[in-house]
């Protein structure tokens, strides 16, 4: 008797939880309103004691250190920019959704997956501080403190066997702690090749999930589940030193490292125009390439002559063979005043065949604007030879990652010896006594090398790199660097100063294999150099 | 028995689990949201919440300037600046190169830059400030300050005349930028950037030009013509509320609402003047008043001969912008052989007029509207004028944006023919400036053709005074020149700007 109303009490129990859950859930929980309100945000000012209190495992961090910087006008310009992003960002979220979903449905017997709401929120993300790392590398550090407690409200509604059920996403927030680096930084917008995003901790990710009006994170012990596994999956991908890579350009191209080689022969040029008052025009060609800053070059005057031979030479760097172009002027040598001008022309390298001689004779016009009727009058001719080499892929530079590492030392290093690169990048707060045009002399061995000259700049920049060949490691070997500077006059009343040097011991090089740092130097007042050095080995 | 006891207590269980339940959302949702509200306020505190939170223990590092320091992006530009200088070096000289050449005056065959370099120093941010002025706009003020060493060498090319490479150095920029970012719904979310300068603090630009392998101080009174011209440009162009509106790729967006446009009409009746200051060594001055509110479209009055209470009673209309921050410049001088000297300058702001009421003021003459420039505290005499503001409807706009736009494209004709110049772009002026100093040197000296004179002290050329025969391209570039400097304002004391003819009539005439 005891056994059966036991086993009866057991089935009751049983009938009665469920149906207890489903009163329950009925009672409490169909009920509640599903959508997503306002936080209401009171006036700090406002408030007592004992909300601060709470708050303050909150505070920012740029109140707590002082090497964070305060950023609350980037996130009052987030704030007034947010609604506007909001819909940006859901209506782009939407249309990517939208063919996944369509693709994904028919697989699991499924109707329909449509976002019934779907927003971010009234809450933008904020930056509790900013902080930067100033390094010697050509990189920029930031590590913003990034802090998104929002309201968004992403409601998706399931329909299958005619059934309905809807999943809900409330209070989202994402505290973390990104490294961004932009490296390696080019002289060529937007300035950097790179960005990588690592994470320097792992983030702190908090929702509610709602399946059928039942938030699932507030069973005891899920959330804590899921949070660790959400967190634990992200520091797999993203703590650092993993990073998130995301190229921006290529650095190579940013560069502009030359491709080839342009070899240019000026023939000849014909039935030029008498310019001179007396006797016939003096012709020289003046050459230049274009986006190339260095000076055009000239060939040499055939005096009294309109029908000048010329037959020299020239050779052109070439880095962009599809917008760079041959400039080629005739001048008409003058000995007094101004050189006039006799004609040109314009070659684009596009034109070329690579590894083609190609003679061209080109007519010289006024200028190139096409519509010149001037352009209409016979200037004359200008016979040009232009062969076009480029670089084998082989001869190319070296690829900018393998750069970014210690480079092999080229072939003919002898075994056990090696490449001892220097690189002089700048110098800050160097002052001569009389005059402050500042060069780097670096004497190794006995071997002296010199940088070029900087006028009047108390922080010269040079960006030089110089090579020696060396039988064994220089362990025991010492560098010294001199910042230098002579007058810019012929200065017999101030000669060369020494602005200040520096010893550098080379055995934390061959350890190492690359350094790069900023020295003081000695006999200076403030003055810094920041020199790279490599140890290449075969 | 146990069937229904069961069945109960189940129920009890099942009802206060589902109760649990909802106590532990409720409770984690209320967490969550405080924590919400929590980081809300805490991006964005202000002086005293932080005094609540810290207590006593207030950190010393922080302070809250009006701008709000940017030390890291500081930072940060400095590193970057050596590249940034690269790139932008490249990306001016390709994209004002083409420039230069449209706009280089005749008499001139190349301008170039024969070197271009931004320098080792790096812009400073001092500040920056963020206001929402308007719904569905962020206006950013950005507090900029670039004490450079920039290196720009203009080569210019003149027929007949050796080349003059003009130097531009040590610049320094101390400036309040004003960013607007329009937002739009669509990424990424900013349809169009509109800059200007804001006009208070007054932007500071000062630079050192130099002629390379000669002096241009050989030339009287060039720099100061370059500094006017470009003061005058800045003040036309960028100082707010004039501004350059930049669309952002991407979305096509109507921008006309972000355009400076008439908003008004104002009509001046300048009535007459009383005690003005004699100026003469003999007789008594020759004043005429000139009114202007942007120093492109300047009306001036009749020369009224040896009277120092002169009585005028003309009436000009001029177009007005921005009501809340233009302002009618009056200005009389004293008509006089060679230069115009100033008998005063007043000022009279927009915004103290109402819309369509006449209002008749008499104003007290200054010697300058720097006040921290004015040394004297002699009494200048006053203005009588008459204004009245009418502000504009929908097609009355349209109409005087039209007949604006009419205006400065038959300017730019008769500029482009030779006849005038008008100050349309720094380079432009500073191109002009080189177009007369070749002037000068060509034929100027000794011809007596477009001869350019220095004025007294600081004074600006004139044109003109060497009346004659003015036929080669090189003295028109002369006058070119002149033209540029009478067409703005001056903005130092001391300077006086002669306006050798009035603009009304579509842009003035060579001085002959």
């Amino acid at each position: 008797m005891g056994v059966i109303s036991t086993i009866f009490g057991f089935c009751g129990f049983g009938v009665g939880i469920s149906s207890g859950l489903v009163i329950g859930y009925f009672l409490f929980i169909y009920f509640q309103p599903t959508d997503v309100k306002n936080p209401e945000i009171r006036p700090l000012v406002e408030r007592d004691s004992e909300t601060l209190q709470q708050m303050l495992p909150e505070i920012p961090l740029w109140v707590k250190c002082p090497d964070y910087d305060r950023v609350d006008w980037l996130n009052k310009f987030l704030e007034l920019m947010w609604p506007y992003l909001d819909k940006a960002i859901c209506k782009t979220a939407k249309n990517i959704a939208k063919p996944i979903i369509a693709e994904q449905i028919p697989k699991y017997k499924i109707e329909s997956v449509e976002f019934e709401t779907l927003t971010l929120g009234t809450l933008p993300p904020t930056f509790q501080g900013m902080k930067v790392y100033v390094t010697d590398e050509k990189e920029l550090i930031m590590e913003p403190c990034l802090k998104w407690a929002a309201n968004p409200n992403v409601t998706i509604g399931v329909k299958a066997f005619g059934l309905k059920a809807t999943v809900q996403v409330v209070d989202l927030q994402v505290f973390a702690q990104p490294r961004i680096t932009l490296k390696p930084l080019v002289p060529a917008f937007p300035c950097f090749a790179n960005i990588y995003v690592s994470l320097m901790e792992k983030p702190h990710v908090d929702f509610g999930l709602k399946l059928v009006g039942a938030d699932l994170m507030s069973i005891p012990g899920l959330y804590r589940f899921v949070q660790e596994l959400i967190k634990t999956q992200v520091a797999n991908m993203y703590l650092w030193p993993k990073t998130l890579e995301v190229p921006i350009l290529d650095p190579s191209k940013a560069y502009r490292r030359p491709v080839g080689i342009l070899h240019v022969k000026v023939v000849k040029a014909m039935n030029l125009k008498k310019k001179d008052l007396l006797g016939a025009s003096d012709p020289y060609v003046k050459l230049k390439i274009t986006e190339d800053k260095l000076p055009s070059k000239k060939t040499t005057v055939k005096h009294k002559n309109l029908n000048p031979e010329w037959n020299e030479e020239y050779n052109f760097t070439v880095r962009d063979p599809e917008s760079q172009a041959v400039e080629l002027a005739v001048y008409d040598w003058e000995q007094v005043g101004k050189h006039d001008k006799m004609g040109m022309n314009v070659v684009p390298l596009k034109e070329l065949t690579p590894e083609e001689p190609s003679v061209k004779t080109l007519d010289l016009l006024k200028n190139m604007d096409l519509n010149d009727g001037q352009n209409e009058k016979s200037r004359g001719q200008l016979v040009v030879e232009f062969i076009y080499k480029p670089f084998k892929e082989e001869d190319l530079p070296k690829s900018f990652e393998e750069s970014q590492t210690v480079q092999k030392a080229p072939e003919n290093t002898p075994a056990g010896g090696g490449l001892l690169v220097v690189i002089v990048h700048e110098a800050q707060d160097v002052e001569g006594k009389h005059h402050t045009n500042p060069y780097a002399r670096i004497l190794f061995r006995g071997e002296e090398r010199k940088t070029k000259h900087v006028k009047k700049n108390r922080d010269p920049r040079w960006e030089e790199e110089f090579q020696f060949m060396l039988e064994e490691p220089p362990t025991n070997d010492r560098l010294h660097v001199e910042v230098c500077s002579v007058s810019s006059r012929i200065g017999l009343l101030h000669p060369k100063e020494t602005l200040g040097y520096i010893d550098i011991n080379l055995s934390d090089v061959v350890s190492n294999k690359r350094i790069n740092e900023k020295y003081h130097l000695i006999d200076s007042k403030n003055g810094r150099i920041q020199i790279e050095l490599q140890w290449r080995t075969a | 028995m146990g069937l229904i006891s069961g069945v109960f207590m189940g129920m009890i269980f099942g009802i206060a689990l589902m109760a649990g339940w909802r106590h532990m959302m409720r409770y984690r949702s209320t967490k969550r949201i405080a924590k919400a509200a929590d980081i809300k306020i805490l991006g964005s505190l202000n002086r005293d919440d932080l005094k609540k939170i810290c207590g006593d223990n207030f950190p010393i590092w922080i302070s809250f300037p009006v701008y709000e320091q940017v030390k890291w992006l500081n930072k940060e530009l400095s590193k970057l600046w050596p590249f940034v200088a690269d790139a932008a070096e490249l990306v001016i000289k390709e994209s004002v190169e083409p420039l230069l050449e449209e706009y280089r005056p005749p008499g001139i065959t190349s301008l170039k830059f024969s070197k271009l370099s931004l320098g080792n120093v790096a812009p400073k941010i001092e500040g920056i400030r963020v206001q929402s002025l308007k719904q569905g706009q962020i206006t950013m003020d950005i507090d900029f300050r670039w004490g450079g060493d920039p290196s720009i060498i203009l080569g210019v090319e003149a027929a007949m005349v050796a080349s003059i490479p003009i130097q531009l150095k040590d610049l320094q920029v101390f400036t309040v930028i004003r960013v607007i970012f329009q937002l739009a719904e669509e990424i990424p979310c900013i349809s169009a950037v509109v800059v200007a300068l804001l006009s208070e603090p007054k932007p500071r630009i000062d630079y050192t030009l130099k002629a390379v392998g000669g002096s241009l101080t050989a030339i009287p009174g060039i720099a100061d013509m370059i500094d006017d011209t470009v003061d005058s440009i800045i003040t036309d162009m960028l100082q707010w509320p004039h501004r350059i509106v930049v669309p952002i790729g991407g979305i096509p967006v109507d921008t006309s609402e972000l355009e400076l446009k008439p908003q008004g009409k104002v009509a001046v009746t300048i009535v007459k003047a009383n005690n003005l200051k004699n100026m003469e060594m003999i007789g008594k001055s020759d004043p005429y008043a000139v009114v202007h509110i942007k120093p492109l479209f300047k009306v001036k009055t009749n020369v009224v001969d040896n009277n120092l209470n002169p009585v005028w009673n003309q009436t000009f209309e001029l177009i007005a912008e921005d009501k809340e921050t233009q302002s009618l410049i009056f200005e009389v001088f004293d008509k006089d052989i060679g230069q115009d000297k100033r008998l005063g300058i007043v000022k009279l702001p927009l915004i103290d007029l109402e819309a369509d009421t006449p209002k008749e003021a008499e104003l007290r003459l200054l010697p300058s509207l720097d006040m921290l420039k004015i040394k004297d505290k002699k009494d200048r005499g006053s203005i009588t004028v008459k204004v009245l503001y009418h502000e504009f409807n929908k097609e009355e706009q349209l109409s005087a944006l039209e007949e604006e736009k009419r205006f400065l494209e038959e300017r730019k004709k008769l500029k482009e023919a030779g006849v005038i110049g008008s100050t349309m772009d720094a380079i432009d002026g500073a191109a002009s400036l080189v177009g007369s100093g070749v002037g000068m040197v060509g034929t100027g000296i000794g011809a007596g053709a477009g001869l350019v004179t220095a004025g007294v002290g600081t004074g600006v050329g004139l044109v003109g005074s060497g009346f004659g025969a003015v036929g080669s391209g090189l003295s028109k570039a002369g006058k070119f020149m002149g033209r540029t400097i009478t067409g703005h304002s001056s903005k130092r004391s001391g300077t006086t700007t002669p306006v050798n003819s009035v603009q009304e009539n579509g842009g003035a005439k060579p001085v002959q």
